[in-house]
């Protein structure tokens, strides 16, 4: 899966966020990123990317490779990886 | 109008941000040093508020922030943000334990932790948090919310944390962010508020 970039090129990019299935699926994924060095924060999902009432994992979108491959080594499922504009 | 040098390293949040404010009143140019990047943040986002220049550079010891104000910039560095006003008047939030709710404590670490989040995203700060009973291992160092309470803290939101209750758990010397406050101070904080938010 190839994380998304926004349409509006011009904007700058700080973070972008993992969206998974389910609460717990944040907390596996925030448990391995965090343990990889990387910094993340559990978010609520951003209201443009989501209307329910789920969790999110956001991370410095310069480390948005990084984060993929954390994720698919480790065999957690997430839905999307999207840049947070 | 002259140079004025910071030296807020090692010291709690919101210190930094409030001894900034101050010596933006007093100068044109004002160089505050800090220890950590999240105190970086909250400075610069009130020198930038401000419509001041930023430049940041990393040392050994830490990191330096040089203030400039620029051409049409405010004379006076801007009052902390204006807080939420229900029917009532300012809202406070009573946090009377580490979760948010009643039930698994996991969700409620998680809930808890979005909402802090979020409280960070808003435009119209509360006026206090209160934290008490095991509320209070929210506001103390290695918390999943201390940057968060640091950010708010910075944005003039008065951070109350139970003394009596960081003594039982052991925390009194750990507070991250906030000031250590007594009963007296926390019942007049809830009576007088508008709008009380427990969660």
């Amino acid at each position: 899966m190839t994380p998304e970039t926004p349409e509006t090129p011009n904007t700058e990019i700080t973070h972008g966020v993992v969206l998974v299935p389910s609460v717990s699926h944040s907390l596996r994924a925030e448990k391995a990123l965090a343990n990889a060095g990387l910094a993340v924060k559990l978010i609520p999902t951003p209201r443009q990317l989501s209307s329910d009432c789920g969790t999110a994992i956001r991370f410095p979108w310069a480390a948005r490779d990084a984060v993929q491959r954390v994720l698919d080594d480790a065999g957690l499922v997430y839905d999307r990886i999207v840049a947070l504009t | 109008m002259s140079n004025k040098i910071i030296d807020a390293r090692g010291l709690p949040c919101p210190q930094p941000v409030i001894l900034t404010r101050n010596a933006m009143r007093e100068a044109d140019e004002v160089t505050t040093l800090v220890t950590g990047a999240d105190q970086v943040a909250n400075v610069r986002r009130l020198a930038e508020k401000a419509g001041w220049q930023v430049d940041v550079s990393e040392g050994a010891e830490g990191f330096s922030i040089a203030l400039r104000r620029a051409g049409q910039a405010a004379a006076v560095a801007p009052e902390p943000e204006p807080a939420t006003a229900g029917p009532g008047g300012p809202s406070v939030v009573a946090v009377p334990s580490d979760q948010m709710g009643r039930g698994e404590p996991e969700l409620g670490g998680v809930l808890v932790r979005a909402f802090f989040h979020t409280l960070t995203e808003m435009e119209e700060l509360p006026r206090a948090i209160v934290f008490y009973n095991t509320g209070v291992k929210l506001a103390v160092q290695g918390s999943p919310i201390a940057d968060d309470l640091c950010a708010l803290a910075s944005r003039g939101v008065e951070v109350l944390v139970c003394g009596t209750c960081l003594g039982y758990y052991d925390l009194r010397d750990k507070v991250a962010a906030g000031v250590v406050s007594n009963m007296y101070t926390i019942a007049e904080t809830l009576l007088r508020a508008g709008n009380v938010v427990s969660l």
